[in-house]
């Protein structure tokens, strides 16, 4: 399999980034604007989604309900979403209906209407937001793993705090907006079917700007604490931990992610046969490899019963502590499979390999193909995970519970 | 794309749509039953089945059954619904034999007592898990309220006493009367070789003894009670409305489903509009549900306490406006525009098109091509629609809301 990637980047800096898929009749496409939660000015947190959701309400010469239609009309899938680092909007369409869209596109990321009553919808509906996420503590409990595990500002909410995004105004948003909407710094991917020629002389056309210089480096500070508890009166004590490990641009970094494979990959993994299938403590039990361009860690979720609580946190810290003692042929066999077959199920689909292919230049400057991948994960073995696990001792656990009943880190 | 087709002698129905440029197959059983054919005394069986039969045969211990999967790489999972349980995997074409052979065999448990009271803690953990979602738990509840003893108004979970009352003896009973070859779909789609596919079938599943089974259709119109319940540790307001709706078999659900699209998708909808636009609700969605013989409309709804007035108000506006001057072109032709991509990326994936394949024999005994489908959707008119608002009425709903204490709204 040899995939064909197309690049281009634009004078003042923007860079366009392709993949083409034989099989699909379907398009998919993101901007990826760097105005992510870590990179908003101290004081603002939540902003994020109150200008993703504000910049869809109106631009260009459409009012809020014109660009609505019109977007619906070309029969948009759309996607945006507020990440550390982003906010990316995107959308998977027929591919017949790319160039509208992307007409449409360009006038809500250059030329948004930013109205005053629409911002007071956008506001209400992100501090919403923030409120439902007291319903959702499986949700919350990830969300504040994140803030107290990454040092700040790096793991900052995405979704917001209610007291900064009252104290919001539209001239503070319209300022990060044009700080932080830095096509020099955009990355635009698209994959499925498309004519790259096209795409890029009309992005070309629409995105001419001056380059711009970057609005600054996030300053990274410390760490939050090891444990934090959240008192809820729910059915169930939701467990969020996390620890480190190393970035993608690691040498070890496919030791690391076999390695959480063997821990969490498949329904043989350690996790889960010792966690769910041999105790019975977890209907929910998983961990993953979680990145930043600046850090990394592994990532797990286990939700149980407040008096199973204790023993479950326990027996997951003593799975992250054994991995290290030894691992089979066998275990490590599977791991790879797991990781190489999910790479080409997801490779199918136009909206994945658009989010993977920007992913990749944001983190590594530059597209990996599907065959490096593999040989990749191919070419570690039982010596080269354990070895790596064996230098990378697990040791600081960042734990937040949310329920009914707290936990003791030991 | 191809199709093929075989039954088996003793009724068990093989399909299959090979796609030899799709990078991976799929495959899945489709078991027609759930909680609609359970009675009250084994409510949550089906589910608590859908578990145990990961837990192996008589030759496969539950931690070789998940070796056995992890080692082809599989994305595989099983669901249990009101209407069916549903097992399936996604892989790379040179492992579908394999995860093939891999459920056949699971099809037919070892059921072991040991193995169910450990399972019995992971269901309770689940059940408490959804307790913890809303969401979830306000449409379950609703359900239950608008189908008012009509076994589609079963919970799939069960509850903390019925699963604690239940014993293996009555699973294997339930098995038994239920997993029966006549009863159940084989199908697969994606980059395979049918000819391989239908003699493991064959060599595999021929000794599976047929069973009279039944399912009871009925069709109900919904109980149209309101009820609110409160739960302190609850920040928002979570409103379930459900009406009646057009079965599975009927061939207007496709109107329907645009239907459910106008009144209620993510953005650009009527309730979009209305509700979310103007930050009343922060989520409100409305989706047609077709079932075995009956079906509804589910909307679900979530905003602030004070606002609970307000909302519903707004949404008694939009179901009277739609029974006064009906849907307009401009909205169909949005909606099918919306339903016919989401149609067209969904089933570029042999996993996205699996479903389809499946829950088509199982309610129509029916090949359907992707283009069927395409052309159904294009050929509904308004008057379609105004005709089916007419005859369902959606403003006509039972009501169920879970919200903290004192609501002030």
């Amino acid at each position: 399999m040899t995939e064909k990637f197309d690049e281009y980047v634009l004078k003042n800096g923007m860079v366009l980034l392709g993949e083409k898929m034989e099989a699909v009749a379907s398009v998919a496409f993101d901007f990826m604007l760097p105005a992510g939660a870590a990179l908003l000015p101290d004081g603002c947190c939540g902003a994020g989604g109150v200008i993703a959701e504000w910049i869809f309400r109106g631009a260009g010469d459409r009012n809020s309900r014109q660009l609505g239609d019109a977007l619906d009309g070309l029969g948009l899938a759309r996607s945006r979403s507020v990440g550390s680092s982003h906010i990316t909007v995107g959308a998977a369409l027929e591919a017949g209906n790319l160039a509208q869209t992307l007409d449409l596109y360009a006038d809500i990321i250059l030329k948004p209407s930013l109205e005053d009553d629409q911002f007071e919808l956008a506001r209400q509906l992100a501090i919403d937001g923030v409120l439902s996420l007291d319903d959702e503590p499986r949700h919350k409990v990830m969300l504040k793993l994140r803030e107290k595990f990454y040092p700040s500002p790096l793991g900052r909410s995405s979704v917001g705090d209610i007291a900064e995004l009252k104290a919001l105004t539209t001239e503070k948003t319209k300022q990060i907006i044009k700080d932080n909407f830095n096509l020099s710094q955009t990355i635009f991917a698209v994959a499925g079917k498309y004519d790259f020629d096209a795409v890029c002389q009309q992005i070309e056309r629409l995105f001419k700007t001056e380059r711009q210089e970057n609005a600054g480096q996030v300053k990274i500070g410390s760490k939050a604490g090891k444990y934090t508890h959240l008192d809820n009166d729910g059915a169930q004590v939701h467990i969020g931990l996390m620890t480190g490990t190393v970035k993608a641009t690691d040498e070890d970094y496919y030791n690391a992610r076999v390695a959480v494979s063997v821990l969490s990959g498949g329904m043989s993994a350690r996790l889960f046969t010792k966690v769910r299938e041999e105790r019975g403590l977890c209907y929910a039990i998983g961990a993953r490899y979680h990145s930043l361009k600046e850090a990394a860690g592994i990532m797990c979720y286990a939700g149980t019963t407040p008096d199973k609580a204790q023993e479950t946190l326990d027996v997951i810290i003593q799975q992250f502590n054994e991995l290290g003692d030894g691992i089979s042929e066998e275990e490590i066999q599977r791991a790879k499979v797991g990781l190489q077959s999910s790479l080409i199920l997801s490779s199918e689909s136009s909206s994945s390999r658009a989010g993977s292919i920007a992913g990749d230049y944001y983190m590594l400057g530059r597209v990996r193909s599907l065959d490096e991948i593999k040989e990749k994960i191919e070419e570690t073995s039982v010596d080269s995970v354990l070895g790596f696990l064996r230098s990378n001792k697990f040791k600081d656990f960042t734990v937040v519970t949310i329920g009914p009943k707290q936990v003791t880190v030991k | 794309m191809e199709f093929k087709k075989e039954k088996l002698a003793n009724g068990l129905n093989v399909i299959g749509e090979v796609n030899k440029s799709a990078k991976s197959a799929a495959v899945g059983f489709f078991v027609k039953t759930g909680s609609r054919d359970e009675t009250e005394q084994v409510n949550g069986v089906s589910h608590f089945l859908e578990h145990m039969l990961f837990k192996g045969t008589d030759k496969l211990s539950a931690l070789q059954v998940n070796e056995a999967f992890d080692r082809t790489g599989a994305q595989f999972n099983a669901g249990t619904s009101e209407e069916y349980t549903v097992y399936y995997a996604a892989v790379l074409p040179e492992y579908l034999l394999d995860v093939t052979g891999l459920w056949i065999e699971l099809m037919r448990p070892a059921l072991r007592d040991d193995d169910f009271n450990i399972e019995k803690n992971v269901i309770k953990e689940e059940i408490a898990m959804y307790k913890d979602m809303p969401s979830f738990d306000v449409t379950d509840q609703c359900r239950s309220l608008h189908f008012d003893g009509h076994p589609c108004g079963n919970s799939v979970l069960g509850s903390e006493e019925s699963i604690d009352n239940l014993t293996s003896e009555q699973m294997r009973g339930y098995f038994t009367r239920r997993y029966a070859p006549n009863n159940m779909v084989l199908a697969c789609a994606g980059n395979f070789d049918w000819e391989q596919i239908c003699s493991v079938a064959a060599n595999s599943c021929s000794e599976w003894r047929q069973q009279g089974v039944e399912r009871k259709l009925e069709h109900y119109d919904g109980s149209k009670k309101k009820k609110r319940a409160e739960k302190s540790n609850l920040s928002r307001e979570h409103i379930c409305l459900m009406s009646s709706g057009l079965s599975a078999q009927d061939p207007r659900r496709f109107a329907a489903s645009l239907l459910g699209v106008i009144v209620g998708d993510d953005v650009g909808s009527r309730f979009f509009w209305e509700l979310v636009d103007k930050a009343l609700a922060e989520a409100a969605s409305m989706q047609f549900g077709p079932m075995d013989g009956t079906g509804a409309f589910y909307s679900y709804i979530r905003c602030s306490a004070g606002n609970v007035t307000k909302v519903l108000d707004t949404v008694s506006g939009i179901f009277q406006s739609l029974s006064q001057d009906g849907i307009t072109e401009d909205e169909l032709r949005k909606a099918k525009n919306k339903v016919l991509s989401a149609l067209v990326i969904k089933n570029e994936l042999p996993m996205g098109r699996l479903g389809d394949l499946g829950s088509n024999w199982l309610y129509l005994e029916k090949y359907r091509t992707v283009e069927d489908d395409i052309s159904a959707v294009k050929a509904v008119t308004v008057d379609d629609v105004n005709v089916l608002i007419e005859q369902f009425k959606p403003g006509d709903f039972t009501q169920l809301s879970i919200g903290p204490a004192e609501n002030n709204g």
